[in-house]
């Protein structure tokens, strides 16, 4: 039986952890999670082009999804704390990210079943299942964005 | 000049495609921004193949259109805006020389901003243009940043525009009116513009949307 103190100091050096947890400074885990995130936009966009052409490349719609699947695995990762704009860098990512945890998690749960459900549908070869199951992963992204980035300046 | 203008007979000086497609793209620019701004981008799309395919009608009709309507009848070289500025340039009809510059710069303008949402995407890969294909999401990335900044350009021209036209209505000319109807007062000394066979309008709107649907669709038919 764990006592309440022991949980309540593993909490602490968690949350203390954060971007140096990770091994990298705040600045670095922006950087780092911009190209992420550029990955994932750029696999998105080959499936989509493939998705919207009527008759989808499987190979490329495989490869894709697998990654995107990854990606996804992955994304928990990529927000330690300390890589907000108190980060210092130019990042989008909105502090709420880390106050609103519950909420940040539910969104990346929802991007990992849906990226989860279009890597089987793509390896299965189920091209009437692939449109759908990809729309829900741009939705997935979307829904997030919304919430948790910055609008674009201009 | 109230009286001079009533005295004058009154010609067709903006023939209708003209007139079309100014109004057509004056109610499309601030429907666009709207657009793209409340997430409704399949509108936002076909705002923009729209305006496509009038900005390839208005460039070939600055051929073949009515002489109003011709870049070699508007688009005036340094000597006619010193004129102009001098008050030496004597009867015209049509844009005077800054104004005909003022529409091109306009219609360049517009060209840019189409010509960049071509190959725009958002950030989610939900929403590409039709060219965006051809390039690296970061590429397209980049580019739909720069769309956001052009279109500023675009409402600084357009500002300056509606700024000119309030300009020249405390001066007692008024250019809306003109450009609605059609008609205005030819000056003396003027030769009234000549206009083209509505056949040929026809024909270019053909092409034009021909070649927009052709760029929509990703240059596949």
């Amino acid at each position: 039986m764990r006592s309440p103190r022991l949980s309540a100091c593993a909490a602490a050096l968690l949350f203390a952890g954060g971007a140096a947890a990770s091994g990298l400074t705040g600045v670095e885990a922006v950087k780092a999670r911009q190209t992420h995130m550029k990955a994932l936009g750029a696999s998105a966009k080959a499936v989509g082009e493939q998705v919207r052409g009527g008759s989808p490349d499987l190979t490329v719609v495989k490869a894709e999804a697998a990654k995107i699947d990854a990606a996804a695995k992955a994304l928990p990762s990529w927000f330690p704390t300390g890589s907000g704009p108190s980060s210092g860098a130019k990042t989008k990512a909105l502090p709420l990210i880390w106050t609103d945890t519950g909420g940040f998690a539910a969104k990346q749960h929802a991007l990992a079943v849906a990226a989860a459900k279009f890597d089987q549908v793509a390896q299965a070869g189920d091209t009437a299942a692939i449109n759908p199951a990809f729309h829900e992963i741009a939705a997935a992204c979307k829904s997030c964005h919304q919430t948790y980035k910055a609008k674009d300046e201009d | 000049m109230a009286a001079e203008e009533r005295e004058s007979p009154r010609v067709m000086v903006w023939d209708a495609p003209t007139r079309l497609v100014h109004w057509l793209i004056a109610a499309l620019i601030p429907f666009s921004w709207w657009s793209a701004h409340n997430d409704h981008l399949p509108w936002h799309r076909l705002s923009g193949f729209t305006i496509l395919g009038l900005l390839i009608f208005r460039f070939i009709w600055g051929w073949v259109g009515a002489s109003t309507s011709r870049f070699r009848g508007f688009v005036a070289g340094p000597a006619r805006i010193r004129a102009y500025l001098g008050g030496r340039l004597g009867a015209y009809v049509g844009h005077n020389p800054l104004g005909g510059w003022s529409s091109l710069a306009m219609l360049a303008a517009l060209s840019l901003q189409v010509g960049l949402g071509l190959f725009s995407i958002d950030e989610d890969s939900l929403e590409p243009g039709p060219l965006a294909g051809l390039v690296s999401f970061d590429t397209a990335r980049a580019i739909a940043h720069i769309h956001h900044l052009t279109f500023w350009v675009v409402i600084a021209l357009v500002a300056l525009h509606l700024c000119a036209i309030a300009f020249y209505a405390a001066r007692g000319r008024h250019l809306t009116k003109a450009m609605v109807t059609g008609r205005a007062a030819l000056p003396p000394g003027a030769q009234a513009p000549k206009l083209a066979p509505a056949w040929r309008a026809g024909l270019v709107a053909a092409i034009a949307a021909a070649i927009a649907c052709f760029v929509a669709h990703g240059l596949k038919l």
